[in-house]
This record gives structure tokens, sequence and C-alpha cells, in this order.
């Protein structure tokens, strides 16, 4: 997967944590994930479909993800709840609707679905075998989350 | 001024409530869609509305108040993820008075909010 496909997800999730949670992610080098899955404790996936086809994940710790809504809300919030759930949610679509965008200029139109999000601790996304995913880490102080970029574009990995 | 604010993500319609809260707006409405929306435009004096939402999108909720005698020159913001160009023609096209790509700062509505009201 060539860097110009990876590199809107990065700046779209630092974009969305910085502008609707004052949060500044570090982010880390961009990995593929290969056989070993990507755990989190809540996820938003977001389906991608037109010349670039596959998801896009957002995976987070349960500390930042409570950190993310707190600041994002203004609420201090204990546990996981529909909030929180919603939250993420939203995240995942600024990470995929930002990128979209950039992606576009390039000349790859996609449309993007509506997000689905899963809670479970330790939980993982398993993506087709024909599609490879990066993982782009990012470092905050309460923790590191990733984002997971699994497309093909124009039929291509 | 009554103000509808139209987006299923519960998240979003509190922050952008919030925001219009600070500005001075009181009078806010929340609606999860664009079908829930219809039926609660009486009285409404300016829209913010999602792009992607389940039951009806944005778009087509855009078009049916265009399309519609009561409603059709109630000024409409488009607040939403979809950051391409050419989903903004689309949605200028449909009748969109401005567009607010997510994530977006309270200085960045307030500056659309603007530019809406000075046309009125």
């Amino acid at each position: 997967m060539n860097v110009e496909y990876i590199n809107p997800f990065i700046n779209s999730t630092i974009k969305a944590l910085t502008t609707m949670c004052s949060l500044k992610p570090q982010r880390g080098k961009p990995f593929l994930r290969g056989s070993v899955p990507t755990k989190s404790d809540i996820s938003g996936t977001i389906g991608v479909a037109g010349e670039a086809m596959g998801s896009v994940t957002v995976n987070f710790p349960q500390e930042v993800a409570l950190k993310m809504v707190e600041n994002m809300l203004g609420l201090q919030i204990d546990e996981i709840n529909d909030d929180v759930k919603d939250a993420v949610g939203e995240i995942a679509n600024m990470v995929a609707g930002g990128a979209k965008g950039e992606l576009s200029e390039k000349g790859y139109g996609f449309k993007i679905a509506l997000p689905v999000v899963c809670v479970g601790k330790s939980h993982y996304t398993a993506y087709p075998k024909d599609v490879p995913c990066v993982v782009i880490p990012f470092i905050l102080p309460e923790g590191e989350f990733t984002v997971e970029v699994a497309l093909k574009i124009n039929g291509k990995n | 001024m009554k103000v509808i604010v139209i987006d299923d993500s519960s998240t979003m319609r509190r922050i952008i409530k919030n925001t219009l809260n600070r500005l001075g707006f009181n009078d806010i409405i929340e609606a999860e869609h664009g079908l829930d929306a219809l039926t609660k435009l009486d009285g409404v004096d300016l829209i913010f509305t999602d792009w992607n939402m389940p039951e009806m999108d944005g778009l087509t909720f855009v078009k049916s108040v265009r399309g519609s005698n009561s409603y059709k020159n109630i000024p409409i913001i488009m607040v939403t993820t979809e950051a391409a160009k050419e989903d903004i023609v689309e949605a200028i096209k449909s009748g969109v008075n401005n567009y607010v790509v997510k994530p977006f700062t309270p200085e960045i509505l307030k500056s659309k909010i603007d530019s809406v009201l000075s046309t009125l």
C-alpha cells in the first residue's frame, strides 16, 4: 500500500483529536498488521466503497476513549456508556471523512457508510485475507490508540 | 431565533448545541435524522443538518425543505464529515446556504452563521 493513501488518515486523525478533543496525539510508525491483531476496548469502523474499497477502524483503550469524551463534552465518565460509543463513532466518521476529502483531490473518490461501534475488553477486528491492513499507532499520555486502514485502491492492494 | 440541529450522533448535537448556546442561541430543538426533522420545522429560523444519517440523509432532507412551500426559505447550514470538493458542490446545488466540515472549531461555526445571516 502506497504511503499516498495512508497520510490522509494520519492527518485526519490528528485533526479530529486536536480540534474536537483538545488532544495532541504523537504518531508512531505505521506497520502491516499481519497475523497479530490490534486489540482494543472500543472501536469504530467505517465501511468505504468506490475507487477505494474496504474499511477504516479506530481502536481505543478505555482510558483514551474516556479522556476523549471528557474533553469533547466536558463530562466526567467512569465507564464506556452510550455517550462514549456515540463519540467513538463520530471520531471514526471524522477520520474517514477527512481522509476522503484529501484522497478525492488525488483522484480517488469513494463513499463512506455510517459508523459501526464495537465494545469489548481486548477485542479485535478481522479483515478479508486479500486486503492488507496498515496499522497507524498514535500516542497520548493516557495510552496508545490505533487507526487501521484496510483498503483496496482501484482493485489493487 | 429558533434553531434546529439535525444529526444522528448525540455527541455532535450536544457539541453544536453548546456552541450555539455560547453564541447566544437559546431556542434550540434537535432531530436525529431528516425524517424526524421534517415534522419539527414549524417556527424554525435556521437549520443545521448532518449529511450521513439513517432514515433520511441530509441531502434528501435539504431537497425536501427546498421543495416545500412552507419551509423553502429557511437558511440551511450543513455540518458534515463529507470533506470532498464534489460533495460540497453537490450540497450547495441542492440548496444548502453554507457548509461546515467536521471537525470544526466554534470560530468556524460562528463565521458560517454570520455569513448566512448577512445574506438575509
